[in-house]
């Protein structure tokens, strides 16, 4: 295996947290050099020190980026994905928009989960909507759930998961919200009435304009397959689809502030999650 | 700063060939005005679409007014798409602005023009005042292109350091080789300590056999270099250094203070990977063992132990590595199992096996191949 050098390891990561946002600590060093090894051999190289100058300065589409990117993130998506997120969410911004709307004398609540996959996203928002407002059945309350992808809308349609998308839900979730049907867990039936699988392409720049009105965006992990100039247009859309005060979710891997300067960073106590004012 | 009228007048918006397309142009142009932030934006986004070197007057005009930060995006996307030189003009124009976002904003699109950018790069780096010219050099650093060799001529002999210094960043990180003597010179002459800094990095990249006798003459002691040079000196050392640069190095590890002995053991990895049939490394256990001993910390620790790999084959070195496998620090021994799977031995296999059986670290016992 080509061996990559501390000094290496910590450029890389370096480069790798200010292009994908990934942090890689030292606990992961033999994880990013067997991934990086193996792009080496993909592109015939066997000294580090090539593969470092190619990611770095002869890489100028990303495509390289790109490559590792796929090795070191997960394609695996699961209920209660990104925990810290979903918190921050539930605890703070969630509460913070329904009382803003309670304010004003608005009843309704809009989520959009942009590439949905399977439904383990939306599905999970649902629930936390439940959890922390009980009111959401009498309100105006819906869940978008759109993908490029008709197998996955017809996945989510079906609302059927396996043990290892269900694995990370909190055990009284799963008791309020799933039907344990043999090897698989079915989503409740008024857990499934809040969530509306779409289709949508999210460079279809036409269709994206209709997507208006939304309080949370959720995005996690889908834009890291998208060019630099696609992430941005994309994430300009989604600006434009959230009313102001409502805030927008990208994976751990894909930081707004580096993609859009519009959306104003905010604290909750640890969590930093984007707002557009 | 002032916009250049002919570049804001809008034009030819009346003029083209195709007056249905034309007179959307002008509506769009029209909604670049408007009330509505989400309408400004998709005007902005289609006039970039549209890819019309007509809309980046306007583009211009309007970036120069615009309070939303989402339509200045917008804007810059819309330059990005509009594949002509009208939009590079006026992305040079705009290294001028005051509004740092707007600066950065602007090398971003010049980089993402690449080659064709660099006629327009080439005038600035002549006509710009220092902070274009300095610009200039930053989107250069993201630009993968020929003809760029007269910018940086014109850098290196720039009389404001900070456009030296940062063109000579440039020149190691692009590799830049034909650039090599120029910046031995600067490091031999060079009173700045970033430039002679930078020097030193740049030929650590790009460097030969007389970039090592520049940096020696620049620096004949490496025992008495203040630690701000020494790292990079370290560092060339290592990129361009051999036997006798490898017990110099060793020899440091003892009298140089610890926060540097990751430059230090970084370079002795780097001869031993370039060079390895000329290391022999008898001498290398006990300074490395007292960095593995002493609580250096944990990425310092692993990397003592992984320059040991290539002597795993010594009987002292071995055991000492044998030893490691059991420290408390996850590091060391991941560090230890990759040293003895570099130069295995007989038995190894068993050694591992039973490593393996105790071991909790997940990162461990994937190196352990569990």
């Amino acid at each position: 295996m080509p061996d990559l050098s501390v000094e290496q390891f910590q450029s890389l990561s370096q480069q790798i947290y200010q292009k994908l946002g990934l942090h890689f600590d030292e606990k992961k060093i033999y994880f990013l050099k067997t991934r990086v090894a193996k792009r080496m051999t993909a592109l015939g190289l066997d000294d580090p020190r090539e593969y470092m100058f190619k990611l770095s300065y002869a890489d100028p589409h990303g495509e390289e980026m790109q490559a590792l990117a796929n090795l070191v993130t997960t394609n695996e998506t699961y209920m209660f994905r990104e925990y810290d997120q979903l918190q921050a969410f539930a605890n703070y911004c969630l509460p913070e928009v329904l009382s803003a709307k309670q304010a004003r004398g608005e009843r309704t609540l809009r989520i959009w989960s942009a590439g949905c996959s399977s439904g383990e996203e939306p599905y999970t928002l649902a629930m936390i909507v439940q959890d922390v407002f009980p009111q959401a059945q009498s309100w105006d309350c819906e869940i978008v759930a759109t993908d490029i992808d008709q197998n996955m809308l017809r996945r989510v349609a079906a609302a059927r998961y396996g043990a290892r998308s269900v694995a990370d839900v909190p055990d009284e979730y799963r008791a309020k919200y799933l039907i344990e049907d043999g090897d698989e867990w079915i989503v409740r039936r008024r857990t499934t009435a809040l969530v509306k699988a779409r289709h949508l392409n999210l460079s279809d720049r036409m269709a994206m304009r209709a997507m208006r009105g939304f309080d949370f965006i959720f995005c996690r992990n889908v834009l890291i397959y998208f060019d630099d100039l696609s992430r941005k247009a994309v994430v300009d859309h989604f600006y434009n689809a959230l009313n102001p005060g409502s805030y927008v979710f990208l994976g751990h891997s894909e930081s707004v502030g580096r993609v859009n300067t519009a959306f104003k960073l905010k604290r909750f106590e640890s969590h930093l999650v984007y707002v557009k004012e | 700063m002032v916009a250049p009228c002919h570049e804001l007048s809008g034009r030819n918006l009346e003029g083209s060939p195709k007056d249905g397309d034309m007179s959307s142009l002008a509506e769009y142009v029209q909604q670049l005005d408007g009330s509505d932030e989400a309408e400004r934006i998709y005007a902005a986004e289609d006039i970039g679409y549209r890819n019309a070197p007509d809309g980046v007057p306007p583009l211009l005009k309007r970036l120069s007014q615009e309070p939303s930060r989402a339509v200045r995006d917008a804007i810059f996307q819309a330059l990005i798409r509009i594949d002509a030189d009208a939009s590079i003009e006026g992305s040079i124009w705009l290294l001028e602005s005051e509004d740092p976002q707007i600066r950065n904003q602007a090398v971003d699109v010049l980089r993402h023009k690449g080659a064709r950018s660099v006629p327009f790069l080439d005038r600035a780096m002549r006509n710009g005042d220092r902070d274009v010219r300095k610009f200039v050099l930053d989107v250069l650093s993201g630009v993968q292109a020929g003809g760029v060799d007269e910018i940086y001529l014109a850098a290196l002999a720039d009389h404001d350091e900070n456009v030296v210094i940062t063109a000579v960043e440039n020149l190691g990180r692009i590799r830049a080789t034909q650039f090599r003597r120029r910046i031995e010179e600067l490091l031999l002459a060079g009173l700045h300590p970033m430039l002679v800094g930078a020097c030193l990095e740049a030929l650590a990249g790009i460097g030969d056999e007389s970039s090592l006798a520049a940096i020696r003459g620049r620096f004949p002691d490496l025992g008495v270099v203040p630690d701000f040079f020494l790292v990079s000196c370290v560092k060339a050392f290592g990129a361009l250094g051999a036997a006798a640069e490898f017990v110099e190095m060793t020899g440091l590890l003892a009298v140089r203070g610890h926060h540097l002995r990751p430059a230090i053991l970084g370079a002795l990895v780097a001869i031993r990977q370039r060079k390895p049939t000329e290391i022999h490394g008898e001498q290398l256990l006990p300074p490395l063992q007292a960095v593995v001993d002493n609580g250096d910390p944990p990425l310092c620790r692993y990397q003592a132990v992984r320059v040991l790999g290539f002597l795993a084959c010594h009987d002292e070195v071995h055991s000492f590595l044998v030893s490691c496998l059991s420290s408390p620090e996850r590091l060391v021994r991941l560090g230890a199992v990759e040293s003895l799977r570099e130069s295995p031995r007989p038995g190894l296999q068993d050694i591992l096996v039973a490593c393996a059986a105790k071991e909790t670290d997940e990162e461990v016992l994937q190196a352990l191949g569990c």
